[in-house]
């Protein structure tokens, strides 16, 4: 399976998505409902997941190298958070703002298609790829699962307050704050090992450390009790930091001396 | 009239018990202000700082007095405040804010305009204000971590690992950046060297050891067909938008050009005189295709090579427009080299590659680059020496906040 396989792949995922939503949404009452509803999300995961490995398998190479690959396993990823989301803290919602996301990455995808291209350079040749990509979009994932839950707080909170939807906004920024964090260390030991220095203030670089700043402003912005509806906001708006240190970063004028250009085509 | 003039005091000048946010804030924008006047009335020079050993000297000296100062003024307004949350919280944005001007800059000394450099805008983190910004902020952790240390508790022991690994990667990095050397070593095929280039101040150095480099070799991807438009001097993409590897039966096609690889030869010599390549296991052997296919309805025949720098490339032409075959990016490539120590005949050998570097006498060693213009036939390779006596205690650091993190990740999920 390839990109050329790949419009069908991410049609058949998104009307799976679609229909376990308008059934979840519709299952106030019937208990059949939610459960085929729930059956549809997992299979439109279980899609992107398959495409993923057979797309692994073909590429012979991690497919984590350019923009458009790295928003597949994000659209792979961030319905299972809301899944998990679902089966810990029993908040159902979550998943649907998820769902919705994933068919936003894919969208994109389909409308701007990568160039099938099996090379890999020679600086991303190591066993550090692997786990520095996945954690970063792990961190991704879970910090725009915060973000869209934020979103939702601060438009329930007009009506009335859910204690339980800004913990959860909290405890996924936790959480995705680790993430980065193992994501940015061990980034800087691959440095070293790859380009002789584990920090040179490259865009990228700099683009990551200013969003995991921002989030670990969250943390401490949290333990020093600021107001609850402004943590709310910083939560919701600092997901377009992260927006830009993933791929907002090409598009300034301090990416002409990046190292982190793996695009092609 | 005197009452007025009570409440305007208060709300100037409040007791430092009550100091929080506004006055982080203050204190913040007060650093980079102060920052930038330096760089404007400074000049060129950025901030000074020495190397070993005085560096490690003036970093004993700050955490000696933010251990004394967190111990001995614990209840002392300023200090608490310096050392607490708000401050704390407010220096982060601020060096987030500066890393933004440096993350959306380039950050080269003279890219921008005049005033811009003047004030540091181009090399934002060697200037004034992300220097004083830092500074206080290593205060502000420090104090923190003494006052979470002492007394120790178990349950600080998450807080104490990431605040005192982040302080030590922070400080030592920029304490330590004064003694890192980073140079560039040519190695020419068949020769040896124990001189190394210093592009920061553009001099030749001595290394304590000498290199010799046995053979430079490269692997290439699959070459790719491509459609060259002279006119507009530019490439003009596939129309299926896939890159496959080149071999017999492949078809690519462009608009209005139909191409078929009838025959393909990964290593072969065309030589002078004869009907068709021959292949071949010598060095400047090259990629042949053997092509047909239309070019706007009329039919098209012939070779195709990518070239090398001793082969002109072969290609077939319509037109303006020329079908080519590129040679495949980089896979690998690598040095075999031998190292001579001081007064040994004897060397040993090595191999480096990219990501795989090799440590000799305190130098760490990597493949860098090679002569881009020759390809996979280079006998120049570029390896870059990097000495950094500080990086024990930067991944000292770095493995403490990855300690840090873990448990903070077990705090995470186990929180209902």
């Amino acid at each position: 399976m390839t990109w050329t396989d790949f419009p069908y792949v991410s049609y058949s995922a998104m009307i799976c998505w679609a229909g376990g939503t308008l059934l979840g949404l519709l299952s106030a009452r019937a208990r059949v409902l939610k459960i085929s509803g729930m059956a549809l999300m997992i299979a439109g995961t279980g899609i992107m997941t398959v495409f993923l490995v057979l797309f692994w398998m073909e590429l012979d190479r991690p497919p984590l190298r350019t923009l458009g690959e790295t928003r597949l396993w994000y659209a792979t990823l961030i319905p299972l958070v809301g899944f998990l989301v679902e089966y810990r803290w029993k908040i159902a919602w979550l998943k649907y703002y998820c769902v919705a996301m994933a068919s936003f990455f894919l969208f994109i995808n389909i409308l701007f298609p990568d160039v099938y291209d099996k090379t890999l350079m020679p600086a991303l040749q190591s066993g550090w790829f692997v786990p520095h990509v996945v954690v970063y979009l792990v961190g991704y994932v879970l910090l725009a699962a915060s973000s869209l839950a934020a979103w939702h707080n601060l438009y329930r909170r007009s009506k009335s307050f859910d204690e339980l939807g800004e913990s959860l906004s909290h405890y996924l920024a936790l959480l995705g704050f680790v993430f980065l964090t193992f994501g940015l260390v061990f980034g800087a030991l691959w440095a070293k090992e790859a380009w002789g220095h584990y920090w040179t203030w490259d865009p990228k670089e700099t683009w990551a450390l200013i969003a995991w700043l921002v989030y670990l402003g969250y943390m401490h912005a949290n333990s020093a009790k600021v107001d609850k509806s402004l943590l709310q906001w910083y939560l919701a708006l600092a997901f377009f930091v992260l927006l830009v240190s993933w791929f907002g970063v090409n598009y300034l004028p301090s990416a002409q001396d990046s190292v982190h250009t793996y695009q092609t085509g | 009239m005197k009452r007025k003039t009570i409440v305007v005091k208060t709300e100037m000048m409040q007791s430092p018990d009550s100091w929080s946010f506004r006055e982080g804030a203050w204190l913040s924008a007060a650093l980079v202000l102060v920052g930038i006047v330096l760089e404007v009335t400074g000049g060129e020079g950025g901030v000074p700082f020495p190397s070993w050993p005085m560096n490690l000297v003036i970093l004993l000296l700050l955490v000696v007095n933010i251990v004394l100062a967190g111990l001995l003024l614990r209840d002392n307004p300023v200090v608490r405040w310096l050392g607490g949350i708000p401050l704390g919280l407010c220096l982060i944005l601020s060096i987030a804010a500066l890393s933004l001007v440096g993350g959306v800059l380039p950050q080269t000394k003279g890219a921008g305009p005049l005033w811009a450099g003047a004030m540091g805008l181009d090399s934002v983190f060697s200037s004034w204000p992300f220097a004083l910004t830092v500074f206080f902020f290593l205060v502000n952790l420090g104090l923190s971590l003494v006052w979470k240390t002492v007394p120790f508790k178990v349950s600080n022991l998450q807080f104490v690992l990431f605040h005192a690994g982040f302080w030590i990667a922070l400080a030592c990095g920029l304490a330590g950046a004064t003694d890192l050397q980073r140079v560039i070593i040519p190695l020419y095929e068949g020769r040896s060297t124990d001189r190394a280039w210093t592009p920061a101040d553009k001099t030749m150095i001595g290394l304590p050891f000498s290199l010799y480099l046995k053979d430079f070799e490269m692997l290439e991807y699959s070459p790719r067909l491509a459609l060259y438009d002279q006119t507009h001097e530019r490439f003009i993409p596939h129309k299926a938008g896939v890159t496959d590897d080149m071999r017999q039966g492949l078809e690519v096609s462009w608009e209005n050009v139909e191409v078929k690889v009838e025959r393909y030869l990964e290593n072969a010599i065309f030589k002078e005189g004869q009907a068709e390549p021959a292949p071949a296991g010598t060095k400047d052997a090259l990629p042949w295709a053997y092509l047909s296919g239309t070019y706007e309805g009329k039919s098209l025949l012939g070779w195709v090579s990518t070239g090398s720098p001793f082969i002109k490339p072969s290609f077939i032409g319509h037109g303006d427009k020329l079908i080519v075959l590129l040679p495949g990016s980089p896979k690998k490539y690598r040095s075999e080299i031998t190292v001579m120590l001081d007064g040994t005949e004897e060397g040993r050998s090595a191999a480096l590659e990219v990501n795989r570097p090799l440590s000799v006498k305190g130098w760490n060693l990597y493949q860098m680059g090679y002569d881009e213009k020759a390809g996979r036939w280079s006998e120049l390779s570029l390896v870059e020496g990097v000495k950094d006596p500080w990086l024990p205690m930067v991944y000292l650091g770095f493995f403490m906040i990855l300690a840090g993190n873990t448990l903070f990740f077990w705090k995470g999920i186990r929180k209902k």
